[in-house]
């Protein structure tokens, strides 16, 4: 049979009765919208990552291509700071293309 | 499986599915039971914190609740699990001596902070939030047995406290 105690024990730890807290509310939907964001655009960085290293390997096939086709393989044995400067040329490309391709696209959320 | 973890259960799918209103509706009903269980067992200044991280955790994981718990159960084992990590982060102190301004909140405050914390999680879940034994148990890792020598011995503490103060 419960005593005095008991009920004492058992009103103190109960939750107390209150309507929902919605500031409460409003600030885990804040988090979630946050991890949404955060979520797509691991994924648009990820999906833009493969396709710069696919650019990439595409570009390096294309140089190595056209470096081993016998015109320019005989420009190179004649002046072999050619090839340096083909590479270099690629390289100065590869870097323009990419810094374009990067920007920033993540906005704070903020709560309400 | 009851009606409510049916209407839970069905909640949890629509979330899994990424309608966020449900989840709100699942935040409304569950934040006071789980914000009112941490703030009995850590301190009051990361009690919420540890909900919301519950709560997330909660949304991320809303295709793995099954509906055999009740959803308050299977949410507070995700709780109780982010305030282990918390708690291996920062070593806590002792839970503030501040809280509720009524006179039996400042006494069930003042016992409380005198128990282990093993003692303090299962006698709010078992005495204040209706939890069974089982439930408990399970949530602290204890088998039934231990739990409920647990929840006697912080009752039985508690109720010493109690006379002691001339309530007896």
């Amino acid at each position: 049979m419960a005593d005095a105690f008991d009920e004492f024990l058992e009103s103190s730890l109960a939750p107390a009765e209150r309507l929902p807290d919605r500031r409460f509310v409003t600030a885990v939907q804040a988090r979630i919208i946050f991890e949404d964001q955060l979520v797509r655009e691991r994924r648009r960085l990820l999906a833009g990552l493969a396709k710069q290293l696919a650019a990439l390997a595409a570009v390096a096939a294309a140089v190595w291509v056209i470096g081993s086709a016998a015109p320019v393989a005989q420009v190179r044995a004649e002046f072999p700071a050619a090839g340096t400067l083909l590479l270099l040329l690629a390289f100065g490309f590869i870097v323009a293309m990419f810094s374009r391709s990067s920007r920033p696209a993540l906005a704070p959320v903020v709560a309400s | 499986m009851t009606a409510q973890n049916d209407e839970d259960l069905a909640l949890s799918r629509r979330v899994a599915g990424g309608d966020n209103a449900a989840f709100a509706m699942l935040v409304e009903k569950y934040e006071r039971p789980l914000r009112s269980f941490l703030a009995r067992t850590v301190a009051p200044d990361i009690a919420d914190d540890i909900a919301q991280d519950a709560f997330l955790k909660a949304w991320r994981a809303a295709a793995q609740y099954d509906g055999r718990a009740r959803y308050s159960t299977w949410l507070t084992r995700i709780a109780w699990r982010c305030r282990i990590d918390r708690m291996r982060k920062e070593r806590e102190g002792e839970p503030s001596e501040e809280g509720s301004c009524a006179p039996a909140a400042l006494e069930i405050d003042d016992m409380l902070a005198r128990l282990s914390e093993g003692e303090r999680a299962a006698l709010v879940l078992c005495e204040g939030h209706g939890w069974t034994h089982a439930e408990a148990a399970e949530l602290l890792a204890l088998p039934l047995g231990t739990l409920k020598s647990t929840v006697a011995r912080a009752k039985a503490k508690c109720r010493t406290m109690w006379e002691g103060a001339g309530h007896g």
